[in-house]
């Protein structure tokens, strides 16, 4: 053993009048509990030899103890026993057993001073363990010191414990001996394996998407609420008021091509989806009841939103939401008008011919049938509608809305709805001009929520 | 990271609260090593969750506790600067006289949400100290007995004889003999520094008791 733990030792015992305990040298040192035991009684024997300053040594004894014949349970410290039963060198699952047996019937674990440790052996019929606890330079009058010396370092040193198979076996989770120190070991427990630690974490990591996906199935006042995969839409709507001449067909084309994307990029987007919440919900909240109302103008501008987004979409949706972008940017008033007026639709209906509207259900209604053979999927789309209240004020409120859609068809949709488009779309231009403004000013804050990715986007604009 | 005033008398009362209960565990500490009384009257208590030695005199423990209730207001303003357990022989000459520097910032800044376990930590280091103390030390004659003295600004002694804190237990100023040791001999024990207050423990031991 190397002769300079002796001078560390000597050092923390006279120069820094420590107490030192074995455990407290074990941590200090990082050695093994036995380890620490041996240093001490080494040191002790070597400060005896040299007949140096008075050294003061408590030692811990275990046993069976009798008294006058007669078998005493009793211990004097149950950390002390605790620890000890847990520092054997010899020391294992089976062992434990043993000794919690021969507690029962009597055992005893005692610190003692040096000079009671021979009267306190003697009394002892059976010996199992004697050992240093500690050297210090003061006479200690009671064990009280010898606890707060290691009250911290087994204190800091709890976290390690947790850490070790044999804790957790053994289910001792304070008893600070547990440690990489410690003479406790069990085969039976094995640390977990690097794939079971992935495992415990996907449990964990599971329940975060939840949320998200549940967003989508609610309408009405949650449709407001989320633009979950565009939360500054709504942010923007409240702020871009100048009507930049956008379609909305295509604002709500790229919405609900976001919305594709959307089980791809919501675990980001959820983030700013949560802090737009709050904005959307303020503007949800008053035209929630308003939504409703107005779902059957909603399934007719469906289909001629859907239309056009037929037109400008590809087949890879990434192209479509740069289209839809790109429509974003580039202003069309005339398009947008159709999505601004609510009663436009309506009166599209009344004038044009009735195969109109069916042809506007035409492509929805064949759309089921061809998506019987191919995938057809629904997804929630952002579109606003612009109406009038009842006291004559122009409300434009962005909700989500269900559609099922199909990739395969949508170009065959796009073709058979863009020609139907610019025929509705410019009957409402001749109408009602403050209607005008509104649609582009819903339009502007389509076009700028649906493209905008970020807030600082607003300012670029400018 | 939370700046307070001095002004702030509520967070002056928790810094004196704390002082005087670890000054009343010390001094009760102090009595039992250096064995001004008989152990027998001590009986183990736990204190900053460690086993502390406390006396069960009830007359005994009435003087601490009005002792340390007259010096709570104080530390409050920050009046006190030294609080001296002074233990002399039966000539009442001392022998070793146990200070504790106090001194708080102006500025009490919390830095930490852990400051009042790390204060703890470092109150149960002062502790385990002092019951280590006996090995740098020597044995006092028999028959010690002890006092409290007080270090304050001249302002603070002015308040104090203006005002009882406590009926019948009145505040004197100490004579010079109880206050300068002969011969002394300087050990430093302990000493902490938190963001709430900065304490030193060291002892003035005369060289020859006997």
């Amino acid at each position: 053993m190397d002769e300079l733990y002796l001078d560390n030792i000597d050092e923390f015992v006279n120069d820094h009048d420590k107490i030192v305990t074995y455990k407290w040298l074990s941590l200090t040192l990082g050695v093994h509990v036995n380890t620490a035991k041996q240093m001490l009684y080494h040191y002790l024997d070597h400060k005896r030899k040299e007949s140096s300053a008075q050294l003061h040594a408590t030692y811990l004894v275990s046993g069976k103890f009798e008294d006058n014949g007669q078998t005493v349970r009793h211990t004097i410290n149950r950390q002390d026993v605790f620890r000890h039963m847990f520092d054997f060198r010899y020391f294992n699952f089976m062992l434990l057993m043993f000794l919690l047996l021969m507690l029962l019937q009597g055992h005893k674990v005692s610190v003692v001073k040096e000079d009671q440790l021979e009267d306190f052996k003697s009394k002892m019929s059976l010996v199992v363990s004697v050992h240093v606890y500690s050297v210090q330079k003061a006479l200690l009058k009671d064990s009280g010191p010898l606890y707060s010396v290691d009250y911290d370092a087994v204190k800091d040193n709890l976290k390690n414990c947790t850490n070790y198979p044999a804790a957790r076996v053994l289910n001792v989770p304070t008893v600070c001996s547990v440690c990489r120190y410690s003479a406790i070991r069990c085969a039976g427990a094995v640390p977990m394996s690097s794939l079971e630690l992935q495992q415990a974490r996907q449990i964990h990591q599971v329940p975060a998407p939840e949320p998200e996906h549940k967003k989508p199935a609610m309408n009405g006042e949650a449709n407001a609420s989320k633009p979950s995969t565009k939360p500054q839409k709504g942010i923007m709507g409240m702020f871009a008021n100048k009507a930049a001449p956008k379609n909305q067909d295509n604002v709500k084309d790229i919405k609900t091509e976001q919305k594709e994307d959307a089980p791809v990029a919501e675990a980001p987007k959820s983030k700013p989806a949560a802090k737009a919440n709050p904005m959307m919900n303020f503007f949800g909240t008053q035209t929630a009841s308003e939504c409703c109302q107005q779902s059957e103008q909603s399934q007719y501008r469906r289909a001629c939103h859907k239309s056009k987004r037929v037109v400008d979409s590809d087949s890879e949706e990434e192209k479509m939401e740069k289209k839809k972008r790109r429509r974003i940017k580039k202003p069309e008033p005339d398009s947008s008008d159709e999505d601004v007026i609510p009663d436009s639709p309506q009166q599209m209906k009344t004038r044009e011919p009735s195969p109109s509207p069916e042809k506007e259900v035409e492509p929805v209604s064949h759309s089921p049938q061809g998506n019987s053979q191919k995938t057809r999927k629904r997804r929630r789309v952002l579109k606003a509608r612009t109406f009038v209240d009842d006291e004559g004020c122009i409300v434009t409120e962005k909700c989500y809305e269900s559609e099922s859609y199909s990739e395969t068809e949508d170009d065959v949709q796009a073709t058979k709805q863009a020609s139907k488009d610019p025929v509705p779309a410019k009957r409402p231009a001749s109408h009602k001009p403050d209607e005008k403004k509104s649609q582009k000013k819903t339009s502007a804050n389509a076009n700028k929520g649906s493209k905008q990715a970020s807030i600082m986007g607003f300012f670029q604009k400018k | 990271m939370t700046t307070l005033t001095r002004q702030d008398l509520n967070f002056g009362q928790v810094v004196a609260d704390i002082l005087c209960e670890f000054l009343e565990v010390a001094i009760h500490l102090i009595l039992y090593v250096r064995e001004v009384y008989p152990s027998g009257i001590f009986q183990k208590r736990k204190k900053y969750s460690v086993p502390v030695q406390m006396s069960c005199h009830p007359e005994l423990n009435q003087y601490i506790q009005d002792t340390l209730h007259c010096v709570k207001p104080l530390i409050e303003k920050n009046d006190a600067e030294k609080v001296v357990v002074v233990i002399m022989d039966k000539e009442h000459h001392p022998v070793e006289r146990f200070v504790f520097e106090i001194s708080q910032p102006t500025l009490l800044s919390i830095s930490s949400d852990t400051l009042l376990s790390h204060v703890e930590q470092l109150l149960r280091a002062f502790i385990l100290k002092i019951s280590v103390c006996d090995a740098v030390l020597n044995s006092n004659p028999p028959g010690c007995s002890f006092t409290v003295l007080v270090h304050t600004r001249d302002a603070a002694t002015r308040n104090m004889e203006k005002v009882q804190v406590i009926k019948d237990f009145p505040w004197i100023v100490a004579d010079e003999q109880e206050v300068h040791m002969q011969e002394p001999r300087l050990i430093p024990l302990k000493t902490m520094t938190s963001d709430i207050v900065k304490m030193q423990l060291y002892v003035e031991e005369r060289a020859h008791k006997t």
